[in-house]
């Protein structure tokens, strides 16, 4: 096992996964919550399918046995000021008031 | 099927079955912990980092995380592991009079309990949380809050264990309890059976589950707590932030109806950290939605429109995701401990609602405490199950 990062968001690498796998880890969340893979900005976009695959020739265990990521809101980064309702919206609200 | 032997049968591989197991094994007792799914894939792997003393009632409730966070400060080398744990401080910040009241009170009882704790001024809470909204009109704040990484203590408890003679089982789920003449024989489990004379029912939020199996109703039930997380940040917030409306959402959240009904319905109260990385972590909710652990886009916006009164610059950061856990309530917030009437071999170490991390290591210390010596301390007496026999939920 190298030293080839595998999760570039959070720098965990080939050798760090395989170490939870050994550990017990069957589940993409299993090695999210030993090492932290998959918990940066891209969360596991780039780094699933290497992980799931690295469960199945390490454990022998079908790749449809290994359980996905729940797929959570929101689906990409958004900034907070834009989820708000527009009543509390910094920007919209002083376009307004020096309208008025 | 498979028969095997133990002399201790842990249910439930979060932090608290790990750090009894651990405990134990300290001691020189070699438990068998059986888990479901996998080692801290429930509560404990689901939940904030901070370890609070200012959100605990003072008396036994800030008595027990008092004990547990002296605990924190040796662990990580105890169990030759980062914990990440830091004593990092904690800030409660007041919105408005009629949460001042009641905190003025709160700090009152909790200092005359032994806390170091105090009420400040919001431009003396600005200068160390620089964050905060100057709309605010006070804060307190506690020197002794401390954080710890959740997973890393749940995994470190379970490896030290280990190292130490205990026997840990991932994927193995317990079917039914043996019992005869009112004292348990085993467990019975998907792969195998296992003979015993004392189990420990510290599956958290699945623990009514195990009570069936025997015949006795443990009213503890899942209480879902939603928590977004941010990209990488510079350093925004200094050690832990929660709102007044947190202790309020906690112990009374009728109280928040006026300001916000939807959000009391939610019981959203700010709980904000940062972690070693720089990504915030900010929640909560508390909610009795059975063991759904999805997360909702009305939690989501109700949690958003309270956090930036607190803190106005979240609105610039971006939001990568957001995760929910189930956390194992009691009705008076208090775990319930020790062994139950009328039924030999069986011990309670279950319902530390939003408080596991913080209890583990005390509840650990005394559930095995209580094995190797059989003294029933007067912890233990106060939380015995039968303290809650006439509460039906």
């Amino acid at each position: 096992m190298s030293e080839v990062l595998i999760c570039r968001c959070e720098e965990i690498s080939e050798l760090e996964i395989s170490e939870a796998i050994e550990d017990g880890a069957r589940s993409l969340i299993g090695v999210k919550r030993r090492t932290g893979a998959g918990m940066g900005l891209c969360q596991g976009r780039t780094c699933r399918r290497l992980i799931t695959n690295m469960i199945v020739q390490q454990t022998g265990i079908s790749p449809a046995e290994v359980e996905t990521d729940t797929t959570r809101i929101p689906v990409r980064p958004i900034q907070i000021d834009s989820l708000l309702c527009p009543c509390q919206q910094k920007e919209k609200k002083e376009v307004t008031e020096t309208r008025t | 099927m498979v028969t095997k032997s133990a002399d201790v049968i842990i249910i439930g591989g979060g932090v608290i079955g790990t750090s009894i197991a651990y405990y134990l094994a300290k001691q020189g007792i070699k438990a068998t912990l059986l888990e479901s799914k996998d080692i801290c894939s429930g509560t404990s792997g689901a939940c904030d980092k901070a370890i609070s003393l200012q959100s605990k009632n003072p008396g036994l409730h800030l008595e027990l995380a008092l004990q547990s966070a002296a605990i924190y400060h040796t662990l990580g080398e105890e169990l030759s592991c980062e914990l990440e744990y830091k004593q990092c401080g904690g800030m409660i910040a007041i919105e408005n009079e009629s949460q001042l009241t009641i905190m003025e009170d709160f700090v009152r009882r909790q200092k005359k309990f032994g806390l170091t704790v105090d009420l400040v001024s919001i431009e003396e809470a600005r200068k160390r949380q620089p964050a905060l909204s100057p709309n605010l009109i006070a804060a307190t704040y506690s020197s002794v809050d401390a954080e710890v990484s959740p997973l890393k203590a749940t995994f470190a408890f379970a490896r030290a264990a280990q190292r130490q003679g205990a026997c840990l089982h991932s994927g193995v789920e317990v079917r039914s309890i043996m019992v005869k003449d009112g004292k348990v024989e085993g467990v019975i489990t998907n792969k195998g059976v296992y003979k015993t004379n004392l189990v420990i029912n510290a599956a958290g939020v699945y623990a009514p589950f195990i009570g069936q199996m025997v015949g006795i109703h443990i009213p503890i039930k899942p209480r879902r707590g939603q928590i977004i997380i941010t990209e990488p940040m510079p350093p925004f917030i200094q050690g832990h932030l929660w709102s007044a409306r947190y202790i309020v959402a906690k112990y009374n959240p009728e109280l928040i109806r006026q300001e916000d009904s939807e959000a009391a319905d939610l019981g959203v109260g700010l709980a904000a950290g940062q972690t070693h990385d720089g990504t915030l972590l900010f929640g909560g909710t508390r909610e009795f939605v059975g063991y759904d652990v999805k997360t909702t886009p009305e939690a989501f916006a109700a949690i958003l429109r309270h956090a930036v009164n607190i803190v106005p610059a979240l609105r610039q950061v971006h939001v990568i995701r957001t995760f929910a856990g189930l956390r194992p309530y009691t009705v008076d917030g208090m775990p319930i401990l020790g062994p139950v009437d009328g039924l030999e071999g069986f011990l309670m170490a279950a319902g530390h609602e939003g408080d596991g991390i913080a209890l583990a290591p005390i509840t650990g210390q005394m559930i095995a405490g209580y094995i190797v010596s059989g003294i029933e301390t007067k912890e233990i007496q106060a939380l015995r199950l039968s303290r809650l026999t006439s509460v039906n939920c």
